[in-house]
């Protein structure tokens, strides 16, 4: 019996060896890997595939505060590796200048399987994410073209754009904005205790199953599926008089004021604060706006309206349980990746 | 039997590809066409060149249809997805194709680089063509590809919209004595400038069910006469685009109110216009 257990664990030994034998760390670092039960990569990939260069690139670029106007605010300063790239010192988010902007830095993760970005959708391709933020006059507040200029006279960059796109002797634009976009797209988060549970490797506590079951029931219409968020935009009854009108900005359409992007609720325990303008800290004031907090208003989401009645019941002892059941979309390989 | 069907099908195929080739060699070789876009100010019936001022000028000296005097700091528009066709059948499609290191078939006319109303295209089969197709504006093609050089690039087309990502189709800044002010994001005027009219036309999304405000337009026109195109000819189509039609077509425009467009719907009035605006002027064989 012994003998049997040593021969199956030296066969997995080797076994494990060859893997890495087979897997040269750099293609398998560096490919942009979709779980099966996530949605599809929404990302035409063929367009800019990912290589190591391209990718430590954009991280660089991702992390440098020259892409400002006053050399002060880099992605990274409202979107932070350790809270799943949201901004957990400031509410809302402090651009240059000092200057505060209207609405919450959201998560950068899982960017490969969206098709519309920023909290009213206005961007519908990875690439140009990053033109808003450099652009906006409230978060960095330059212009490209002077970011593109800045690059070519800053000593490092034209080797290490040549070194991640052979092709080019100029920096210009669309290269930097490829770059920034490799960056994000291997930006997956995959390996929370949910994912494991997904791929049988764990299992849930009786009570995250309770709180699962609880999701299942009251909240999984709006934030569903692998990356629990519908794709849609939504009115989820934060006002009835709107400062922001959201998605009406982009779809000229009146039933689409106050409406925003449905986030997804992975590292939700990370992401604080919440909503499209930050308003709760807490995930308590989430779940209590949810059962006590809905206003109405004509673009309401209908999730929230049951016959006049406002928002969604839920005990004490139900919002606890959910929220041990969101503690399992907490990926901290994601937070701790050293290659990120 | 395996290698008598193979030497069957390769003669076949050898034939085949021999008679194709001898059609080939029939045809003649294909051309060039050049398509010129002259931006003109029709003034009682009479095409006058556009004069661009200095931003800032206090020299008005165009008038729109509701008599408001104005003038010109900046004319600059996209003209994308040309097709030629002829009275045999003759088709040709100028492609789109958008990468990070350059654009093909998406052209941006400038009025203060005369060069960039030039568009030649090569590689026109030979043939007659009598029917010009293009949009103004870049379409999905253009946007959903991400990143682009060339007249698309965003750092220095200047025709970006980054919170609406995507192209503006039609770029007009000027200025009228009788504006309601407000030059937010204005290319050629600064932010305090009360006699702005900035009518910066786009918008791209064209969903069927939604209310997205689509402002690109496909126009097409006929040619007088035919072009030739062949080894040795270099047809010249001349296209106008009347700018004063751009504030006086089927919409009249008003310079005392929505006179700072930057978005999709509060553009439409004068995208309406844009159909107005262009036409088919003569050919230079």
């Amino acid at each position: 019996m012994e003998r049997i257990i040593l021969i199956i664990a030296l066969g997995v030994l080797f076994f494990t060896s060859c893997q890495k034998d087979d897997d040269s760390p750099k293609t398998s670092l560096y490919e942009l890997k979709r779980p099966d039960y996530f949605p599809e990569i929404a990302y035409p990939i063929e367009k800019n595939p990912i290589t190591q260069e391209g990718f430590e690139l954009g991280k660089k670029l991702f992390n440098d505060a020259r892409l400002s106007l006053d050399n002060s605010v880099a992605c990274s300063n409202c979107h932070v590796k350790g809270v799943a790239f949201t901004d957990p010192q400031h509410n809302p988010s402090v651009g240059i200048f000092d200057q505060t902007g209207t609405r919450n830095a959201p998560m950068i993760a899982n960017m490969a399987f969206q098709s519309e970005f920023l909290w009213d959708g206005g961007v519908s391709h990875l690439d140009f994410v990053s033109v808003f933020a450099i652009e906006n006059e409230k978060e960095m507040g330059e212009e490209l073209g002077h970011v593109v200029q800045k690059l070519n006279d800053i000593s490092e960059y034209p080797s290490l754009f040549k070194n991640a796109f052979p092709e080019i002797d100029t920096i210009t634009s669309p290269y930097m904005l490829q770059a920034i976009a490799q960056y994000m797209l291997l930006l997956v988060s995959d390996n929370a205790k949910y994912d494991r549970v997904q791929r049988g490797e764990d299992s849930f506590s009786t009570q995250e199953m309770e709180g699962l079951q609880i999701f299942e029931q009251k909240c999984a219409n709006c934030h569903s599926g692998a990356l629990f968020k519908n794709g849609e935009f939504m009115n989820n009854g934060l006002d009835s008089v709107f400062t922001d009108v959201g998605r009406e900005l982009i779809s000229a359409q009146e039933s689409d004021l106050g409406k925003f992007k449905v986030p997804s609720l992975r590292n939700v325990m990370l992401t604080s604060p919440y909503m499209h303008d930050g308003r709760f800290k807490s995930i308590e004031e989430v779940m209590e706006h949810y059962r006590s907090g809905v206003k109405p208003s004509n673009s309401l989401a209908i999730e929230l309206n049951n016959n006049g009645q406002l928002g969604i019941p839920l005990t004490d002892e139900e919002i606890e349980k959910l929220i041990l059941f969101l503690e399992t979309l907490t990926d901290y390989e994601f937070i701790s990746n050293p290659i990120f | 039997m395996n290698k008598l069907l193979f030497s069957i099908l390769f003669v076949g195929i050898s034939i085949f590809m021999v008679s194709c080739g001898d059609d080939d060699s029939q045809q003649k070789d294909p051309g060039v066409i050049e398509i010129e876009f002259d931006n003109i100010a029709l003034v009682n019936g009479v095409q006058r060149q556009l004069s661009l001022v200095t931003p800032g000028s206090a020299d008005y000296n165009y008038t729109n249809g509701m008599g408001q005097d104005f003038n010109i700091n900046l004319l600059r528009y996209y003209i994308s997805n040309i097709k030629l066709e002829g009275p045999n059948g003759e088709v040709f499609e100028d492609h789109v194709h958008v990468e990070a290191s350059g654009t093909e078939g998406i052209y941006l006319v400038d009025e203060s680089d005369l060069s960039t109303g030039v568009i030649t295209l090569n590689d026109v089969p030979a043939g007659e063509y009598n029917k010009i197709t293009f949009t103004v504006g870049v379409e999905e093609n253009g946007v959903q590809e991400g990143a682009a050089g060339g007249n698309l690039d965003p750092a220095t087309c200047n025709m970006f919209w980054n919170w609406n990502s995507g192209y503006i189709a039609v770029k007009f800044e000027g200025q009228s004595p009788v504006s309601a002010g407000g030059t937010s994001g204005s290319e050629t005027l600064d932010a305090n400038n009360q006699k702005g009219i900035l009518y910066h036309i786009g918008g791209w999304r064209d969903v069927d069910g939604t209310a997205f405000v689509y402002n690109n337009k496909t126009l097409s026109f006929d040619f007088d006469t035919n072009a030739r195109v062949e080894n040795g000819q270099q047809p010249h189509v001349h296209m106008v685009f009347d700018v004063l039609t751009l504030f006086n077509g089927v919409n009249m425009i008003d310079f005392t109110g929505n006179n700072n467009v930057h978005k999709p719907v509060d553009g439409v009035p004068a995208a309406e216009n844009i159909p107005g605006a262009f036409a088919f002027d003569h050919i230079h064989q």
